[in-house]
């Protein structure tokens, strides 16, 4: 349940507004021990599914847990000239100044979105972005579906004959290093082809290099119609 | 090149004329000098038509566009004047062209090019502080799509490189230059903001500016850590 929310956040900043958010707390006057837990147990989580992105969060951890702790000392005899230091100030700060660039940006993709809808020769005439061989459709695959094209690939391959343990054979580094290397010649290639005649171990780190470069947005996933296995395409599908 | 004859109808033809041949025919902004000087040059004339002179070419194009319930009109962008369809008709541009929704960028890729088109010169470090993630990829992807360049190293320690938007960003989100752009809001005014709550709701929803691609490949590895 918490791990699909986990994965829309875009990071520690992103996730604290949405706590303070929930919380309908004042941004100038965050309640951190809780916020604090809150973040920590997300950040928690977040290590037990998935490692990658938890590195971004350390910092803000950091920050919440030393606010935390300066907040529960006791305040020292303060100069009365000077002003009362929060030692929120510089968490807040960071907050207000991501707002101020969220809601920039959101102007600014009202714009790229106004500005899209006219329509200039140089666009106009080459259309043959849009044309396609084929009918095909990006779909929202699942990965149970990609599991099934997995499947029916792997009924193809040949039986391993010896079974002796040894280091794993294949990387997935490596293996994304070779579709990134056949991709480079290829526009585009089909999972079938990727992985014709291999092992069954080949066939499934392979599977898994596409799942992460698919999820780095380096590669996108076709659906082909009347095809089992899935296409593999460079880059995103975006129309800028 | 130029032949009497060709002086002698030349004459006839206006500089409203040049310029909606020119902002018809290119393929990406003309340069209001550019205007001036193909117009001097072929009509051989000594005085250079000026910068106001085409405005107001341009303006009574316009005019005259909507007066004859025309579906054109000229733009400024990045620095130039471009022909470009009206909004109205955009509903059957996008049927035409099979194009279902209108261009977007992924919320990363927004934010990155939001905080380095208003602090430009700007770099990578700037843009990770504001966001509080590493921006490498979103950067990289930028580049690619020419809506970010590389214009030098900043002169400090480590020499970071800098990075400022394109003629083609200007061009794609309509901006003459970068003084267009809508003035960065205050934070203050953004919390008085009633729709502000709406925005960010907006803004944090998963796919809210996310195109299909990411919205399947963020299924799949949510997915995979199910499976």
């Amino acid at each position: 349940m918490y791990r699909v929310e986990l994965e829309d956040f875009e990071g520690p900043l992103d996730l604290l507004l949405l706590l303070i958010n929930r919380r309908e707390v004042d941004i100038f006057d965050i309640p951190i021990a809780q916020i604090t837990n809150e973040y920590l147990a997300y950040v928690q989580l977040m290590d037990s599914i998935n490692l990658d992105g938890v590195a971004d969060y350390i910092y803000f951890a950091a920050l919440l847990i030393s606010i935390k702790a300066r907040m529960l000392l006791p305040q020292p005899e303060i100069d009365t000239e000077e002003e009362d230091f929060d030692p929120r100030q510089e968490l807040v700060d960071r907050l207000l100044e991501y707002i101020r660039y969220k809601d920039a940006a959101e102007t600014l993709n009202q714009q790229l979105e106004e500005r899209s809808r006219l329509f200039t020769r140089g666009k106009a005439s080459t259309p043959a972005e849009v044309e396609s061989p084929e009918k095909e459709v990006l779909v929202q695959t699942t990965i149970f579906e990609l599991m099934n094209a997995l499947r029916l690939v792997l009924e193809e391959a040949p039986e391993e004959e010896t079974i002796t343990i040894e280091s794993q054979r294949y990387s997935i580094e490596d293996q994304s290093e070779r579709i990134r290397r056949i991709l480079f010649t290829e526009r585009r290639v089909s999972f079938r082809d990727l992985v014709r005649g291999q092992a069954r171990s080949f066939i499934v780190v392979t599977f898994l290099a596409i799942l992460e470069m698919a999820y780095g947005h380096e590669i996108c996933i076709l659906n082909v119609s009347d095809e089992n296995a899935f296409v593999i395409e460079k880059g995103e599908l975006e129309n800028v | 090149m130029c032949d009497n004859k060709q002086k002698a109808s030349n004459a006839e033809v206006t500089l409203g004329m040049v310029l909606e041949a020119l902002t018809f025919a290119a393929e990406s902004p003309v340069s209001v000098e550019q205007i001036c000087s193909v117009y001097a040059e072929v009509t051989a004339s000594d005085v250079l038509p000026n910068e106001e002179a085409v405005e107001e070419a341009v303006e009574n194009l316009n005019a005259s566009f909507e007066q004859e319930g025309r579906a054109l009109r000229i733009q400024y962008w990045a620095g130039g004047l471009r022909m470009a369809t009206t909004a109205t008709v955009a509903p059957f541009l996008e049927a035409f062209f099979q194009r279902e929704q209108a261009r977007r960028l992924t919320r990363p890729l927004m934010e990155t090019l939001a905080i380095i088109a208003y602090k430009q010169p700007s770099t990578k470090v700037e843009v990770d502080a504001v966001r509080g993630v590493d921006s490498g990829y979103a950067i990289r992807k930028l580049l690619s799509l020419d809506l970010l360049s590389i214009i030098g190293r900043a002169d400090v320690p480590g020499r970071p490189i800098l990075y400022t938007t394109t003629d083609r960003f200007l061009e794609e989100f309509g901006l003459n230059d970068i003084d267009g752009l809508p003035n960065l809001r205050q934070a203050e005014e953004l919390l008085g903001d009633a729709n502000f709550d709406q925005e960010r709701l907006h803004l944090l929803m998963p796919n809210g500016l996310d195109d299909n691609g990411q919205s399947r490949a963020n299924n799949s590895s949510d997915d995979q850590a199910t499976a």
